[in-house]
């Protein structure tokens, strides 16, 4: 049996509690007590697209961050292509590729070509690839004519789809992707969802483990849809299953049914932050 | 070593697109060293004396000794600043994670973040230097080129880990660093900027001989302003490479420590 693209087990994490003022200065030392994951087992396998479902504050983001070597979790293990996102965070880094589901992250004042040259360069790629990547990802996400502006007058949605695009510029074969379609406006949603399934998913290569508040987008891109609720893996299976093992219609009825939120729980928060 | 030739030049060739997208900044700062050499010359010709002369380790006219002073600060002022920066452009930017999920190692990071801004600081006090020699009679003739180079080299190694320093207190707690300031306020009353450090009384010389900043003055007005040779300069550059060799192994290790303690609180990308 092939190795699982990503394996958590028993991932857990806490962080300090958060302090102002003078104490801010104590905080970096402080004893974590607020759990944000609770003992994850997840595995993702190769060519599999998987979806965190979870309310604000349930863990997802944690979980993608930690995945990416950008926290530390307090136990457990999470590793990419095998490799310990702790201990070999260069070789984890190396395969996935990470959308932060924001539209900022870019030089302002450099186009969006420069700053794929230079995320790009920073992977190691060379000037060659950089540009054949850039133009050929600028057509699939009906970039080239934005791509030579600066960013900064650039649209949300816009800059949102060049960070999809510096996500894919090294051909990474794990995508984490957190809430990737948040800024975009419905066709451009859809556009990407269609990309993402066709070009990416359909080939086999790449494995997805993304977190979205948009239930339609789950079921159509994922193959396995994540329960996560206060830090804990509640369920983890296709969507049909959950619904049969929910006596549930709908991924809302089961959501609900399993966490004992209200659905409005799933609305993404104003200011776009888990 | 072609690859991390190429991950620094990356660097540099992001902060240069950066700085040529702003229009006239060049012409600007070339306008305000011109009104800054003045402005020194000004002053020491109301203060100049035979007797001041006289009391200047390199002779000279208090016109050079100030203005070398007052440019060469200039370094310490970018060391702390460079770094400390970087980081908060890049957290606030939001660029700081995506740098940090890329397979580029954060020494390389910092390294390659530095090097615009301290080029851009020579060229700044080159530019100073030129108007004083071509209006203000700046004795530049006799300057020791070779060990101008190697004593700015040395400036830079032993300021960089004070700056790296900096940085990794941001890193960690989010604010600017209280020590920067009392540095950088220490070094322009005892580092001999504008005034001899040997007019101070003995307590605080001994405190300008615990700063880098001291022997890094002393050495570029003597490479400089009295054409001193390397082999002459020994002393000066060997104290600023014990500082370098002491300061960048330690502040690497302090950034490294504060980036995994940010790391664990998730704290990474908060300002």
């Amino acid at each position: 049996m092939p190795e699982p693209a990503i394996t958590i087990k028993s991932l857990a994490k806490s962080f300090p509690p958060a302090r102002s003022g003078w104490r801010a200065f104590l905080q970096p030392f402080e004893k974590p007590t607020a759990v944000a994951l609770d003992g994850i087992s997840l595995d993702v396998r190769r060519g599999e697209a998987v979806a965190l479902l979870g309310a604000n504050g349930a863990g997802k983001s944690t979980l993608l961050r930690i995945l990416a070597t950008l926290i530390l979790p307090t136990g457990g293990t999470a590793s990419v292509s095998g490799h310990d996102a702790v201990r070999e965070p260069r070789l984890v880094r190396q395969r996935l590729g990470y959308h932060a589901g924001s539209d900022i992250g870019f030089y302002p004042r450099l186009t969006g070509r420069e700053n794929l040259r230079f995320f790009g360069r920073l992977n190691h790629l060379s000037s060659d690839t950089v540009t054949r990547r850039t133009n050929d990802l600028a057509v699939q996400f009906q970039l080239t004519d934005a791509l030579d502006r600066q960013v900064r007058t650039l649209s949300s949605g816009t800059v949102q789809r060049l960070s999809l695009m510096r996500a894919l510029l090294h051909q990474p074969s794990v995508l984490l992707l957190d809430e990737p379609t948040r800024s975009l406006d419905a066709i451009a949603a859809a556009e990407f969802r269609r990309f993402l399934k066709n070009e990416i998913l359909r080939g086999g290569a790449t494995s997805v483990l993304f977190a979205s508040h948009t239930l339609a987008e789950m079921e159509q891109l994922a193959d396995r849809i994540a329960i996560i609720d206060a830090g804990r893996l509640l369920a983890c299976d296709t969507v049909a299953a959950l619904k049969h093992r929910c006596r549930a219609s709908s991924l809302e009825d089961v959501f609900l049914s399993l966490t004992g939120h209200a659905p409005h729980a799933l609305e993404p928060p104003e200011d776009g932050a888990e | 070593m072609i690859r991390l030739l190429r991950e620094l030049w990356i660097f540099c060739w992001r902060d240069l697109s950066i700085a040529r997208s702003y229009r006239s900044p060049f012409i600007l700062e070339t306008v305000e060293a011109l009104f800054g050499a003045a402005m020194f010359y000004y002053v020491a010709r109301f203060v100049d004396s035979p007797q001041l002369r006289g009391s200047l380790p390199q002779g000279g006219s208090y016109f050079a000794f100030a203005l070398v002073g007052f440019v060469f600060f200039d370094y310490l002022n970018a060391a702390l600043d460079t770094f400390d920066r970087s980081i908060e452009e890049a957290r606030n930017s939001g660029t700081l994670e995506h740098l940090l999920v890329t397979q580029t190692s954060l020494p390389v990071m910092l390294a390659g973040s530095a090097i615009y801004p301290f080029v851009s600081t020579t060229l700044r006090i080159a530019v100073y230097i030129a108007w004083g020699a071509i209006l203000f009679d700046f004795p530049l003739r006799g300057a020791n080129w070779v060990a101008v180079a190697a004593v700015l080299l040395a400036t830079l190694l032993a300021f960089s880990g004070l700056g790296i320093i900096s940085a990794a207190y941001l890193l960690l707690f989010k604010r600017g660093n209280p020590a920067k300031w009392f540095l950088l306020g220490v070094s322009s009353v005892a580092g001999g900027m504008l005034f001899p450090v040997n007019i101070l009384p003995d307590w605080l010389q001994i405190v300008a001989g615990l700063n880098p900043i001291t022997y890094a003055l002393e050495a570029m007005r003597s490479a400089l302003l009295g054409g001193a040779s390397l082999a002459g300069l020994w002393r000066p550059v060997v104290v600023l490479l014990g500082f370098a060799a002491f300061l960048l192994p330690t502040s690497m290790l302090l950034f490294a420590w504060s980036l995994r303690r940010t790391k664990t609180t998730g704290t990474l990308t908060h300002s």
